[in-house]
């Protein structure tokens, strides 16, 4: 089937990309999350009388898929904070025709030799925790730093307004979770009341928010610098300080508080975002967006896990969602707003 | 019944990874296999607790619909919860018990929305006694990752 496959994307790279005699090699799909099919391969072919060998990956649609939006929104993403020199994989196609390799896709660039932290481990960095500690929230903070409309990424989701933001994400969450509660969740329920009860104030500026910026979403390299910044498949516009909460969820470390993600001290990681981006993160306004993390994160976990009792996806990583990171939430969320009764 | 389920479920994991997963060469199957290994682990551990975990949880809430319902101002809403709180697990099959604890989830759900909105002492109180059942319920629902 890989040598289908190969052949028809040879053939994609040779005429849609005019790349002349493009030989793939090397083609094996690899672990990439349970949204879309991950290949990696490598591309031979000559270009301005230079042999060329390129390690590229090729993202593709599940049967089935009904992705079209958060496929482009990926590709764009990526295109535009390559371009503003953040470490990220240089795109190189996105295809939305399935004519080609039987469903849409994208293609980029593939960062070799290097490793992800797992978020099952609370130290999965080592001695480089605080190094690639430094440049995980360094990076963030360019991220919220950015300008949407000079990334020419203003159109993303329109609409939002610094205090509108926050309802907008609310109330998209509170759908999937409406659609896809297996059995009833109290304390998600609780969470998602005392998000509508208590508003954050309203963001300091409009910007892309990644919308999943944690351990195990980078690659870093045999000297602990971060190389490659991943899975921009849920970027959108919104509040900065959203993704500042989501990157400090204690789930991203096994339950580290203290080092978020299993890098540098918490208040550390903060100021260091603070000042690459140049806003703040106030406390209680900080607060609201870690309660929406982990509420944000739950509705994640009901859904993969309604995907596999479905039989709709069955990759086993969905079970797993369904079960430790669902309960580790709830446990999270119990914690932070029992205290507050 | 022996071997036991849980005991099938880990020893099928350890065949798996012992002399399963060497045998692939393709690095995404090595993975998709050891995920799954995994999960019989969980799966195990979960055959082990499951009724028990169901049934406490079940009498737990039961217990704080009981407590709580006087202190509730909708007369429809308390005389649900009264009939919540004296039924009983008369099977310890999980889909039985699960029937049982989704509805008396809900039970909770609306009985925790409610006291949200009321004033009072009596309310905060029951508040409190909520959050204290749901930690306990959070904590007793975390999934144990090693072998039992």
């Amino acid at each position: 089937m890989n040598d289908d496959l190969a052949l028809r994307l040879s053939a994609y790279l040779s005429e849609k990309l005019g790349l002349g005699a493009v030989e793939v090699g090397s083609l094996a799909r690899i672990p990439g999350g349970a949204s879309r099919e991950t290949y990696r391969f490598r591309a031979r072919y000559s270009a301005d009388g230079t042999a060329r060998d390129r390690a590229m990956i090729l993202r593709r649609d599940p049967e089935a898929s009904l992705i079209e939006t958060e496929r482009s929104v990926e590709f764009r993403a990526y295109r535009a904070f390559h371009a503003l020199g953040l470490p990220v994989p240089e795109p190189i196609a996105l295809e939305p025709d399935p004519k080609f390799l039987d469903r849409p896709f994208f293609i980029m660039e593939e960062i070799e030799n290097c490793s992800s932290g797992s978020i099952m481990n609370q130290d999965p960095y080592g001695s480089f925790r605080e190094k690639i500690g430094r440049q995980f929230f360094e990076n963030l903070g360019r991220i919220a730093r950015a300008d949407p409309r000079a990334l020419t990424l203003a159109d993303f989701d329109g609409g939002k307004t610094p205090d509108t933001c926050f309802s907008h994400e609310l109330a998209r969450w509170e759908k999937v979770i409406d659609a896809d509660e297996i059995e009833p969740q109290p304390i998600v329920r609780a969470a998602l009341r005392w998000l509508k009860r208590h508003r954050p104030p309203p963001a300091q500026k409009i910007s892309v928010v990644h919308g999943d910026y944690r351990t195990g979403n980078f690659l870093y390299d045999g000297n602990g610098d971060i190389r490659a910044i991943l899975d921009w498949e849920m970027a959108h516009l919104g509040d900065p300080l959203e993704d500042l909460g989501w990157a400090i969820d204690p789930l991203w470390a096994n339950g580290d508080i203290a080092r978020p993600g299993g890098m540098v001290p918490r208040e550390e990681g903060i100021a260091i975002w603070e000042r690459t981006s140049g806003l703040k993160a106030p406390k209680d306004a900080l607060f609201w967006w870690e309660i929406f993390a982990s509420f944000k994160g739950a509705a994640i976990w009901m859904s993969a896990a309604r995907e596999y009792a479905e039989g709709r996806n069955t990759d086993p990583i969905n079970a797993f969602s369904g079960w430790f990171p669902l309960a580790f939430h709830n446990r999270i969320l119990a914690e932070r707003l029992g205290a507050l009764a | 019944m022996n071997p036991e389920a849980d005991k099938i479920l880990s020893l099928s994991m350890q065949k798996l990874m012992s002399e399963i997963t060497p045998l692939l060469a393709s690095g995404f199957a090595q993975s998709q296999l050891g995920l799954l290994g995994f999960m019989l682990t969980l799966a195990g551990n979960e055959y082990e607790r499951g009724a028990d975990l169901r049934a406490k949880e079940n009498a737990s809430i039961r217990q704080l619909l009981a407590a709580s319902a006087p202190h509730v101002k909708d007369t429809d809403l308390q005389s649900r919860l009264v009939a919540a709180a004296s039924a009983r697990d008369d099977s310890l099959k999980i889909s039985a018990l699960n029937k049982a604890n989704w509805a008396l989830r809900r039970a909770l759900i609306e009985l925790h929305g409610h006291v949200e909105q009321l004033s009072g002492e009596n309310a905060r109180a029951v508040e409190r006694n909520i959050w204290v059942l749901l930690r306990l319920i959070a904590q007793e629902r975390m999934v144990k990752l090693g072998p039992s």
